[in-house]
């Protein structure tokens, strides 16, 4: 029992720090039509930023408010620089972030080195819960992702600014003829994307081995999540995270990771050949 | 004299694909002043809407807007300098709310209460029973009147419409005629109207232009157009 209550909360840490990810991921290719394959170096920069700040002397819940800032910021960076002058090129955008992973890749082997960094656990004493011992620390982090995706959600369904940016992935021109800034939306989608997968980072950083391959092994899940979701709404993205990290902490715990990997592939495979736009896609 | 609400010279603009459309548009219309476009399919008309609205950029000539020029400004820009679009089909928001597509006439307004005004709904009542219903539910007829409304509620100084009677029945088109006449008048807003049907512009209009290969060639006051049907005769007839 204990054992089936453990695998469930793994789960849910995975599908949690995933949701993350791909929110932001959903958010920039609804809104902007914009593939983001430098997503996942952003999420490297998350984790990097932690180690930055302890190695300054800063403590982890310092870094874990100062890394979505500076990924927000370097995601603003980044639409104006890069993203902004390929817009209407659909295939130079992914041409553009994906050169544009490579370089943040290595810079960041450049400045910290191609092995892995170690971030302290800032809570490494283990709780119980319902006779489970389990770390505490992974439930803060499963507290900090429903919290925010849970503003994710209000901010787009509930706030007007969430209606004006429904509106523009709706419909951009017709949005913009009724006065909604569409440069403005571009700007803040970017930074939120960049901001959540930077809180993303952060968050796992403790986690995982906080090295410059840490990015990819959660841009692919990302992406799996929203072909399977659907991209036509965040609720896609809660589906699609939810059956591919769950699929991936369940087999992988029985067997090993990389079965894992082949069971999740193959059920994407299917989901995507009984609904080709997702499984949020075909009510539409 | 104040100048004329838009200006428009020597303007030339077209798609990519299709070459160039505007091949030197010149017109004026005056403020509370509504005008006509008319002409036979393909002569650019609604191509000169977009690119009055920054839905096309001008390849060359110029936009004025109350006194200033705004060739080449993004639509959102344009709908602050106090412009609005309600393009052929009608482009509103159909898995939204009525009431969602409403406020959203107003989100881009900052300086505007954020409440849609019930003077709104007055004026379109069946938008006002229809409030919380999905607009994909509306009848062709009541979107229109939708985006007529969401285009309104924005309080835009110049409405340029593109052919909303298309497809709609007689009853509703002269609803909607007096309607917009009476927004017009009570708000000193211009109106540039394209259309074919011709109760629709005799409600509405004080002057027709006629476009024809991207010029406009020709125009004359609407209340003669009924009598003196040469105009029409000569550049709508197919």
């Amino acid at each position: 029992m204990t054992q089936v209550l453990i695998l469930t909360l793994d789960a849910a840490n995975f599908m949690l720090a995933l949701l993350l990810v791909t929110l932001g991921l959903v958010i920039i290719f609804g809104l902007m039509n914009v593939i983001n394959m430098a997503h996942g170096e952003l999420f490297l920069l998350g984790a990097y930023s932690v180690v930055l700040v302890e190695r300054a002397g800063g403590s982890y819940w310092l870094a874990l408010l100062a890394a979505p800032a500076l990924l927000a910021l370097i995601g603003l960076l980044i639409e104006e620089l890069v993203v902004r002058h390929v817009y209407h090129r659909f295939i130079d955008t992914i041409l553009a972030t994906w050169g544009l992973s490579l370089v943040i890749k290595q810079a960041v082997i450049i400045a910290f080195g191609p092995t892995a960094q170690q971030v302290s656990n800032p809570l490494p004493q283990p709780v119980e819960i319902l006779g489970a011992v389990y770390p505490a620390f992974r439930l803060f982090i499963m507290a900090v992702s429903v919290g925010v995706a849970a503003g994710i959600f209000f901010l787009f369904y509930r706030s007007r600014l969430g209606l004006a940016a429904r509106a523009v992935i709706a419909n951009r021109p017709m949005a913009s003829t009724l006065g909604i800034n569409t440069r403005r939306m571009d700007r803040m989608t970017f930074a939120l994307g960049a901001a959540l997968a930077g809180l993303a980072g952060a968050v796992m950083a403790p986690l995982m081995s906080v090295d410059p391959q840490m990015g990819v092994g959660f841009l692919i899940p990302a992406f799996l999540s929203i072909l399977v979701g659907g991209t036509g709404s965040l609720l896609g993205a809660l589906l699609g995270t939810t059956l591919i990290a769950g699929s991936s902490s369940v087999v992988s715990s029985i067997w090993t990771q990389i079965v894992a990997q082949m069971v999740v592939f193959g059920l994407a495979i299917v989901v995507i050949r009984l609904f080709p736009q997702g499984l949020t896609g075909a009510r539409r | 004299m104040a100048s004329p609400a838009l200006r428009i010279t020597g303007l030339a603009a077209g798609y990519p694909d299709a070459g160039r459309v505007l091949e030197g548009v010149d017109l004026s219309i005056e403020t509370g002043e509504s005008v006509a476009l008319m002409g036979r399919n393909g002569m650019g008309k609604t191509t000169l809407l977009r690119a009055i609205m920054g839905w096309i950029r001008p390849q060359a000539g110029r936009v004025d807007f109350a006194g200033r020029n705004v060739t080449g400004w993004q639509p959102f820009a344009l709908s602050h300098a106090g412009i609005a679009y309600v393009p052929q089909g009608r482009e509103i928001f159909k898995d939204f709310s009525v009431e969602d597509n409403l406020r959203l006439g107003l989100i881009g307004k900052k300086h505007l209460p954020q409440r849609v005004p019930d003077l709104v709904y007055q004026r379109f009542p069946v938008l006002a029973q229809r409030r919380a219903q999905k607009a994909g539910t509306l009848s062709g007829g009541e979107q229109q009147q939708l985006a007529i409304a969401r285009a309104i509620v924005g309080r835009p100084r110049l409405l340029l419409l593109d052919e909303p009677s298309e497809g709609i029945q007689p009853s509703i088109v002269h609803a909607l005629g007096e309607a917009v006449t009476a927004i017009a008048r009570e708000e000193g807003m211009s109106v540039l109207l394209v259309e074919q049907n011709l109760d629709l512009v005799l409600a509405l209009t004080t002057r027709c232009l006629f476009m024809e290969n991207g010029r406009i060639v020709a125009e004359g006051e609407t209340r003669h157009m009924r009598k003196d049907s040469e105009l029409l005769e000569r550049y709508l007839s197919v």
